[in-house]
């Protein structure tokens, strides 16, 4: 039984009374009209990649779970993948399997979803090299992988990307991409479209040589790979590429916004979520910060590091670029995602990209070429005193500029942003973004540092705080208003929001906190409708789905870890340990056929009580 | 692979290494290769290319203590060591973890005497960290023993076997067991 619409799917009878109302949501207009084309979905009760679509909404057309019976979400079943590193990925489910990959070593497991109480149908352990855990600046971690081509697909933190033929669990190729020596790990989630697999290397702190490459999914072999610095050869700048800002034009930017030699341990890798626009025929994503992360040992504004790439799939050479953090000063990583909506700015439909940036301004970007339509700030920063719409850059405020030797003692927000690589939802009824925020600061001080292959090109000395003081909340979950740049609702939180959100047709948004809470809240006013306390913190990104008994599920790994570990010394933080928690209404689930049943034995005399 | 186009300049032996300092642990002339990166100086340090676990041999002799143990010089060379040598990018300015782990606590993975630590550094270790042999003399690397030792969680080379059973004298100080790695 597939069934989609509310009222005509009540399992079991509990839900009944509840069901019977439509949720008071449905009357409401969009705060922005905006739309996204969803393509590249899969059918509605699966979720056949991280961002389950192309645009990268993280939305969902099922609504059997909404806000008359969410409170009711109970456990279903869970699964212990065994490890410990920080689970960052979300499963996948295609064709009533779910597909999970763990964090180092990389575990892949397939589950079938027609069983009760899931079984795994197989497992696949590529034994990564360990080499790469020390080499890995923020733990161990898999941001997610692909499924495409009969293949799962994903990257080994040692420098490889992984083929798995989903029917029998067995690589069908394995190519390496990198050397992990040098500090290059893979953490990014591949992707996929148009037969070609999409990566990218990780290690912006270890001065490597920031990339995306594009494999073919059928071989593995490389088609192509885009630098993010050195010369335009390198970057894949030719004659198409039109920058939507003059400073962003000119021959091999990519060298000469260096000290000498400097851009080839300057770094800019990638290793966020990417999307692609299938009318446009782009794929976006963003680089990393520069190395070493000593501004003072790189004067210049560093192309292409922190920077958004829109290029053609097949070639790989770029259509325009943007850099959000001209010359970083505090590794504000340009990498986080590209939510690529249409909506109406001042009147005027636009196709535009929604990215928070680590810097703490969320751009809403015309994706056509790179123009700002928008930059407002979505939390507490103090390094920037205003945005110049005409030249699409940030005004930095000298006050927050470091110094080698010299400390800062304020400096909002710190290395990670207030936002880091965990994804945003949208919802097409609300029109808003739904996204998992910080609210820190850093003590900073600098240290000029060496080049040695395959140490930290760091040189930043931290602490981190709340923006607030000692006793103030490190994080929030937030509702934003792309077309005008504003934020709608706010829900505090003691820890950083290091989950990725998903929202669904029930006007339902879920996300996870570095505390373990799992939280299911209405898209339109921010209430918490309900919350469950995991095993271990949540850094993954949850997913819903309808199993192969017509109910909805909604999934999401515990296991903390991540950058989220710069907050265990604090009270409240979990342990690690990774488990996947999948709940449903009410906990109904397939029944298990073989329950065992206690034998009687010769039954004893009876006792008659004294 | 990238455009990271190091060129390995020159060899030398670490003969020298040896010269400097009369209590090698190890008798054998450790070769070491030096890689220079092609930046102008002060972008030009020395590159212990990947740091590879294993690259050199165990060392043999057990049971050395560190000679430059109470040496405040040492225990300042060593920390600037620690600092020169991005020791601080993986283990922590303060030494109580990041991507290495906590060398201030009284936990340790491959042993916390002084020459279990020696070998830590000398050779590397398998989850990443490098081998600093081929890199850095014997007096550098005894350097940094003091230096970490001047933190307070080694265990003399005496109380090796209680440690590695666990059995150390329990002062209540033993934070490692947050080390999750
Ligand atoms: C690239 C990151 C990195 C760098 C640079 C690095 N280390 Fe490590 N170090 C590690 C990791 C990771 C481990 C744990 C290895 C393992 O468990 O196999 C480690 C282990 C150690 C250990 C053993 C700790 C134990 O618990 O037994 C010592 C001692 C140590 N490092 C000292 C140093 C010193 C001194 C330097 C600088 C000369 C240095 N490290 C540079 C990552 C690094």
């Amino acid at each position: 039984m597939r069934c989609l619409v509310v009222a005509v799917c009540v399992l079991g009878g509990s839900i009944s009374a509840a069901a019977q109302q439509t949720p008071a949501s449905s009357a409401r207009t969009s705060y922005t009209l905006a739309t996204a084309s969803f393509a590249g979905a899969g059918k509605p009760g699966e979720w056949t990649s991280q961002a389950r679509d192309y645009a990268n909404t993280r939305y969902s057309p099922l609504e059997q779970i909404n806000a008359t019976n969410v409170a009711s979400l109970r456990l279903a079943w869970s699964f212990s993948d065994g490890t410990q590193y920080g689970h960052e990925g979300g499963p996948l489910v295609v064709d009533d399997t779910m597909y999970l990959v763990t964090p180092f070593p990389n575990i892949a497991f397939a589950l079938d979803l027609t069983k009760p109480s899931p079984s795994v149908k197989w497992s696949f352990q590529p034994n990564p090299s360990p080499i790469a855990i020390g080499k890995a600046c923020c733990d161990a971690v898999l941001r997610g992988w692909a499924f495409d081509d009969g293949k799962l697909i994903y990257n080994l933190l040692d420098a490889e990307t992984v083929a798995v033929d989903v029917k029998t669990g067995k690589q069908v190729w394995r190519t390496r991409m990198d050397d992990p020596g040098r500090g290059v790990t893979m953490t990014m989630s591949a992707f996929t479209v148009d037969g070609k697999v999409f990566v990218g290397n990780s290690g912006g702190e270890m001065g490597i040589n920031g990339w995306l490459a594009a494999l073919d999914v059928t071989t593995g072999k490389e088609l192509w790979r885009a630098h993010a610095v050195g010369p335009d050869s390198d970057v894949r700048l030719g004659p198409d590429f039109k920058p939507f800002y003059p400073q962003l034009e000119g021959k091999d930017l990519g060298v000469s916004s260096w000290p000498a030699n400097m851009w080839r341990t300057g770094a800019g890798s990638s290793w966020g979520f990417i999307s692609y626009d299938p009318d446009l025929k782009l794929i976006y994503y963003g680089t990393s910060n520069p190395g070493p992360r000593v501004p003072a040992q790189r004067p210049g504004d560093n192309l292409w590091t922190s920077t958004m790439f829109a290029r053609d799939p097949d070639t790989g050479m770029a259509k325009w670029a943007y850099q959000f953090t001209p010359h970083d000063e505090w590794d504000y990583d340009g990498i986080n995602e590209a939510v690529l909506l249409d909506m109406p700015i001042n009147g005027k439909m636009r196709k535009t990209l929604v990215h928070f940036d680590r810097n703490t301004y969320a751009y809403t970007l015309d994706r056509t070429n790179g123009e700002v339509l928008v930059a407002k700030n979505f939390a507490y920063q103090n390094w920037s005193s205003g945005f110049d719409m005409k030249t699409g850059r940030p005004i930095v405020d000298p006050a927050s500029e470091p110094k080698p030797g010299i400390t800062l003692d304020r400096v909002c927000p710190p290395d990670l942003g207030q936002k880091d690589w965990e994804p945003p939802a949208f919802s097409p009824h609300t029109g808003l973004l739904y996204v998992g925020v910080f609210n820190i600061c850093m003590k900073l001080t600098d240290h000029e540092v060496s080049y040695i292959a395959g140490t930290p090109y760091d040189g930043m000395e931290m602490t981190r705080f709340s923006v607030d003081g000692k006793d103030g909340d490190w994080g929030a979950f937030i509702a934003w208003n792309p077309a005008t740049g504003t934020k709608v609702w706010s829900l505090p939180e003691k820890f950083m929001v290091m989950s990725g959100a998903i929202a669904t047709a029930g006007d339902i948004v879920f996300y996870g906190t570095t505390d373990g809470w799992f939280r299911a809240v209405d898209a339109w006013t921010g209430k918490v409708l309900w919350s469950q306390k995991l095993g271990s913190g949540v850094i993954g990104q949850p997913v819903t789905y309808l199993g192969p008994d017509g109910r909805q599920y909604v999934a999401v790994a515990a296991g903390v870890g991540g950058a989220a570990l710069v907050q265990k010394s604090r009270d409240g933080f979990p342990p690690r340990g990774n488990t996947l928690y999948v709940f449903s209404v009410n906990g109904d689930t397939i029944a298990a056929q073989d329950v065992p049943q206690a034998s009687t034995a010769a039954a004893p005399a009876a006792v008659t009580p004294q | 692979m990238g455009a990271l186009r190091l060129v390995i300049v020159a060899l030398l032996a670490a003969g020298i290494a040896a010269a400097l300092t009369g209590w090698v642990l190890n008798q054998r002339q450790i070769s070491a290769r030096r890689a220079y990166s092609y930046y102008p100086s002060p972008y030009s340090p020395i590159a212990p290319l990947g740091g590879v676990a294993g690259a050199t041999p165990a060392p043999t002799a057990a049971e050395t203590p560190n000679p430059l143990a109470n040496d405040p010089a040492a225990v300042a060379e060593g920390h600037k060591l620690f600092m020169s040598m991005n020791c601080a990018g993986c283990h922590g300015y303060d030494a109580k973890g990041g991507m290495g782990p906590n060398l201030t606590d009284t936990y340790w993975r491959y042993g916390g005497t002084p020459e279990r630590i020696y070998e830590s550094i000398l050779n590397g270790r398998p989850k990443g960290m490098p081998a600093w042999g081929l890199a850095l003399p014997p007096q550098h690397i005894w350097q940094l023993v003091a230096f970490i030792q001047s933190l307070g969680g080694t265990v003399s080379s005496g109380m090796a076997q209680a440690a590695a059973e666990g059995n150390l004298p329990d002062k209540g100080q033993n934070k490692g067991a947050s080390d999750q790695q």
